[in-house]
């Protein structure tokens, strides 16, 4: 249908604000502007037609806030409020070339991780706004104001997936450079460019002069028109009024055309009097040529990366020939996968390739679901690692930022399954130099794969630099002469394509002692022919040292900074077989101190009481050489506890340094889980609890406390999260088997939900004990809400734990 | 503007002595955030009338029940609706840190809770001064004494927070990101001595481990 483009060969004018417009013409503060559709039609014809006079190509239906979750309280459906607003705008738009956009903002309720609104239910609600649009008959649709790129993405999905609507993106961003979620602009333009947006840019928030450098930052990082539609300056903060007149905003703003904006409209403050003077400003010109950087580029909205140098592959979450990784997969413990992540991200790695697959782990399910808890832990951009088309999409589709794919090959059926998928989410994909007959033998067979799958990936639409190519690491002791092949390939892919390059480096050594000096010698070569995404383990301090070395020689760390900043403390080794450079924890805070232990069990027992976690893993792993697990549990770990739960009872030892000293008796115990995953045994816990903040309770910190503390005392605790609904709870402790359930609540307003859950859990035929606790939980009030007991801190809840379980 | 580390070691629950080597993480902890992170806050002033059903304030859609508002506001002619945040940033480090190290979480978590403090005081400085020859009244805040929390909407929209401070409120009436602070100032042109600090006032005063030990935070 020839209405449903855009023509962005020319400058486009939107509108200017609505809700400033709408006020000045009579609308009650706290009022819904949304059913004025309903009740006032005449007041906004004649915005319309105001905006339409002024020379807007397109106006914004006032539909901004007509999704269910706002409309929830006006008895209103959204079809009702959407057809309303886009047949004035149709009526005002009538006889004329203006377009009518159906007009999304923000649902109002901030999506998981940080809220707890799921990603699946924002993309529903914004669905239903999409296809009420369509059925009403807008010519566009325009996603704005949107401060979360997860929440935009859904948006814009559910744009795509249920309209042929051409679609304007535009976020609103703080002097900062982020948005109040903390995406950047680059990251923002990468992922709304990959995931197909037609025209992407900047409203509200700031003036055209505050937005000036961020328009020109978002120009460098997309192809696409970009749109400017600031306030009109900022508002006095007694009387709320903006303090830009139409002149002077359009003297500013139209400017930015020079700078590569073409499509330009006003938000709050503005009026149809500040659309005009820009029209009349952009009378005649044309958009500017621009020259967007092509550049290879990962993401996650805090965390723009692009490929300039190397950047390191973290390979640890991968549960190939890991008996414990494996073990925490079956048993659902997304703690261990998430401590993977945090150890690769402190030791350095830049992305973290995610790889779920295990025979009795359905990958469809499970990484989209690793991917959400990853991305809720840890800043890095993720490479989703699969062969699984499904769990691919399923993970894609809830990635918040640019992903990675890892992998297709040269294999025809295979990257017919894949690329499409790529290219609808706008990743980068790694490409495998081997197709159906195997690995080449010869670099120029393995250029050829990687020119085959480059063409295949530019017809599908990806652009070059999205495609990252593997020449394949293969074991040096098992076919020696390979290893040049690899990096003769790899010179060729880099020198002739300008591809990026990704290499796992870790199997060059297979089969040979001192492993890491191979592999670290493969490593410095491989860089030195080309390789920039090398995958590793991070916590290997040879490797990322030579990676460290290796940005300085190359320029990539300018002035040598980081590298000096890393070894700051370096000391030359003094003995021939002495590790390099590993940084010790520093003490928090000494709970107890005394004389220098006298033995290794004694200096465990310090290194729990004074919160020293990599100290109290390496001891604990060298007391296993001569005691069992039990009787380290019991003999050091458990007095060591108590000791300072002792100290805290009587007010010696604080909250902190209680912690402190939990956290190092996990590492302990995390090193004892090892053992026993590696000897096939099950894994050992003291009893099975829950716990969970209550719903409507939104800040869990309390219970997060409560959690260390038990599992740190060996208990098996299964953590709800926060915002927990009584079912939930129910539902858990009859599929888990859950002897004891811990419920926090900080407000008095949620107490309702505690008092609900717990009688509910004291209807099931077998009942778990109950405890509460909580900023305004008392003991009185745990009584009358039938609750076992009260626990007034996290060491009440170990005493309750100990009752309810035996010792 | 830095936090005030007294009130950071007490909602760190620590009483008697500090062990030094805390009290120096404490100041440490406070330093970083206070120069990493700065709070960001918005208000607006409104004319307010004594209504039957509390205190109206005129354009803001919000009417303030209670008798702790009319007694703060009973010779004022103007009130501020303030809100203060330290933001989704502060968030993201605390979490971070939670997974790291625990201890080190709840001193975060502390010192974010002075510093948000450090901002209204900052802002509530601001405010004082865009009213030269006037008087302000100590701040108070929906959930002290009987200004209920189910104010929190209509204080959030008047401010335009969500849009303008990107802050969230869930049914049960808490604001994310966590370190949020609303409050109320009243502006009148006769000196304002009532104070709403003190356990009288304060919603935790049946459930508290001062009060329980026979003491007071003394805020």
């Amino acid at each position: 249908m020839p209405s449903k483009t855009l023509d962005f060969s020319k400058i486009v004018i939107l509108d200017g604000a609505m809700g400033t417009v709408l006020q000045s013409r009579g609308l009650k503060p706290g009022g819904v502007p949304e059913l004025l559709n309903l009740e006032q039609p005449e007041l906004l014809r004649g915005v319309y037609r105001d905006y339409i006079a002024a020379g807007s190509d397109v106006i914004y239906a006032n539909t901004f806030g007509a999704n269910a979750l706002k409309l929830a309280r006006t008895g209103k459906s959204v079809a009702e409020i959407v057809t309303a607003a886009i047949a004035l705008a149709k009526e005002a738009a009538a006889g004329t070339n203006v377009k009518v956009a159906l007009d999304v903002g923000p649902l109002g309720e901030l999506l998981e991780p940080m809220g707890t609104l799921p990603f699946e239910r924002a993309y529903e609600l914004f669905r239903e706004m999409v296809l009420a649009g369509v059925a009403a008959g807008a010519d566009l649709a325009v996603v704005e104001t949107m401060t979360d790129l997860y929440e935009t993405k859904a948006a814009l999905l559910a744009v795509k997936e249920n309209s042929d609507l051409p679609v304007l993106v535009t976020m609103s961003f703080e002097e900062s450079g982020r948005t109040f979620t903390g995406c950047t602009v680059a990251s923002m333009a990468h992922t709304l460019t990959g995931l197909g947006a037609d025209a992407i840019g900047l409203n509200c928030s700031l003036g055209p002069d505050k937005l000036a450098p961020l328009l020109r930052e978002l120009c460098e990082h997309t192809p696409l028109p970009v749109i400017a539609k600031p306030n009109a300056g900022l508002p006095d903060p007694v009387d709320g009024h903006y303090d830009m007149d139409a002149r002077s905003f359009a003297d500013i703003l139209a400017p930015m055309a020079d700078a590569g904006v073409s499509v330009f409209g006003g938000c709050c403050g503005t009026s149809p009097d500040y659309v005009r003077a820009v029209a009349e400003r952009l009378e005649g010109r044309a958009p500017a040529k621009r020259t967007p950087k092509r550049e290879s580029f990962v993401c996650t909205p805090v965390r723009p990366l692009p490929i300039t140098g190397i950047r390191v592959i973290g390979e640890r979450i991968n549960p190939t020939g890991k008996k414990r990784f494996q073990q925490a997969l079956l048993e659902n413990d997304m703690d261990y996968i998430l401590d993977l992540a945090v150890q690769q991200e402190d030791a350095g790695a830049d992305i973290l390739d995610v790889n779920v697959g295990y025979p009795g782990v359905d990958e469809v399910e499970m990484l989209p679901r690793v991917v959400k808890a990853l991305q809720g832990t840890v800043p890095l951009p993720l490479m989703l690692d699969s062969s699984n088309a499904q769990a691919l999409e399923a993970a894609l589709r809830v990635c918040n930022g640019k992903a990675a794919v890892n992998s297709v090959n040269g294999d025809r059926e295979v990257m017919d399954r894949i690329l499409p998928l790529i290219q609808k989410y706008g990743a980068s994909v790694v490409g495998l130099c081997l197709d159906k007959n195997g690995v080449p033998q010869t670099a120029e067979q393995r250029f050829a794969i990687a020119k085959r799958i480059l063409d295949a990936a530019l017809s599908c639409g990806i652009p070059r630099e999205d495609v990252w190519i593997d020449c394949l690491t293969l074991t040096v002791s098992a076919q020696q002469e390979q290893a040049r092949q690899t990096l003769k390939a790899l010179r060729m892919v880099r020198e002739e394509l300008g591809l990026q390059t990704v290499l796992g480096v870790s199997n060059i050594s297979f089969g040979l002692p001192n492993r890491a000096l191979v592999t670290r010698t493969f490593l410095i070569e491989a860089m030195h022919a080309g390789l920039t995404l090398p995958i590793l383990n991070p916590n290997l301090t040879e490797l990322m040292d030579a990676v460290a070395a290796f940005r300085v020689l190359s320029g990539e760390d300018e002035s040598c900074r980081a590298y000096v900043e890393r070894f700051a403390d370096y000391e030359p080794p003094k003995a021939a077989n002495v590790v390099s450079s590993v940084k010790k924890d520093k003490p928090a805070q000494s709970a107890a101190s005394g004389a220098a232990p006298a033995s290794s069990g004694d200096a465990l027992d310090d290194a729990v009481i004074r919160g020293l976690k990599t100290e109290a893993a390496a001891l604990a792993a060298e007391l296993l050489k001569t005691e069992t697990e039990l009787s380290l549990v019991d003999g050091h770990l458990i007095p060591a506890l108590d000791q300072v739960g002792e100290g805290y009872e009587t007010g010696r030892v604080f909250l902190p340094q209680l912690l402190s000293a939990a956290q190092a008796a996990q590492a302990v115990f995390e090193v004892i889980r090892t053992r026993l995953a590696e000897r096939g045994g099950e894994s050992v816990k003291r009893g099975r609890l829950l716990v969970a903040t209550v719903r409507g309770d939104v800040h869990d910190i309390g219970k997060n406390i409560v959690k260390t503390v038990l599992e740190n005392y060996g208990y098996d605790v299964v953590d709800l999260g926060r915002d927990v609904p009584p079912e939930a709870v129910v539902k858990a402790v009859r599929e888990q088997g859950i002897g004891l359930v811990g419920l926090s609540a900080l407000m008095t307003t949620t107490l309702a939900a505690m008092e609900e859950t717990v009688t509910l859990l004291r209807q099931l035929p077998d009942p778990p004990k109950t405890f509460v606790g909580g900023a305004v939980v008392t003991p009185e009030y745990a009584q009358r809400i039938g609750a076992d007991y009260y626990a007034k801190d996290a060491k009440a809840s170990v005493e309750i734990a100990r009752e309810v379980f035996g010792q | 503007m830095e936090s005030n580390i007294g009130e950071i070691l007490r909602y760190l629950r620590v009483r008697g002595e500090t062990p030094e080597i805390l009290r120096e993480q404490v100041e440490i902890t406070a330093r970083e955030l206070e120069e990493s992170l700065e709070p960001s806050y918005v208000y607006r002033a409104f004319p307010l009338t004594l209504g039957a059903d509390g205190v109206m304030l005129t354009g803001s859609g919000v009417t303030l029940t209670g008798g702790l508002a009319r007694k703060m506001l009973q010779h004022c002619d103007t009130a501020v609706l303030l809100c203060c945040t330290l933001g989704i940033e502060f968030e993201r480090r605390l979490r971070a840190l939670e997974r790291r190290d625990m201890g080190k979480a709840v001193i975060l978590d502390a010192c974010g809770s002075a510093w948000v403090e450090s901002g209204c005081d900052a802002a509530e400085a601001e405010i004082a001064a865009r009213f030269p020859g006037r008087y302000i009244t100590d701040r108070f805040s929906p959930g002290y004494g009987d200004l209920p929390l189910s104010l929190q909407p209509a204080v959030l929209s008047a401010l335009d927070a969500q849009r303008r401070l990107g802050i969230h409120l869930s049914e049960s009436f808490l604001m994310t990101p966590s370190k949020s602070v609303t409050a109320v100032i009243g502006v009148s042109d006769t000196p304002q001595p009532a104070r709403v600090r003190g356990c009288g006032y304060c919603a935790m005063r049946n459930t508290c481990d001062y009060r329980k030990g026979g003491t007071s935070c003394a805020v």
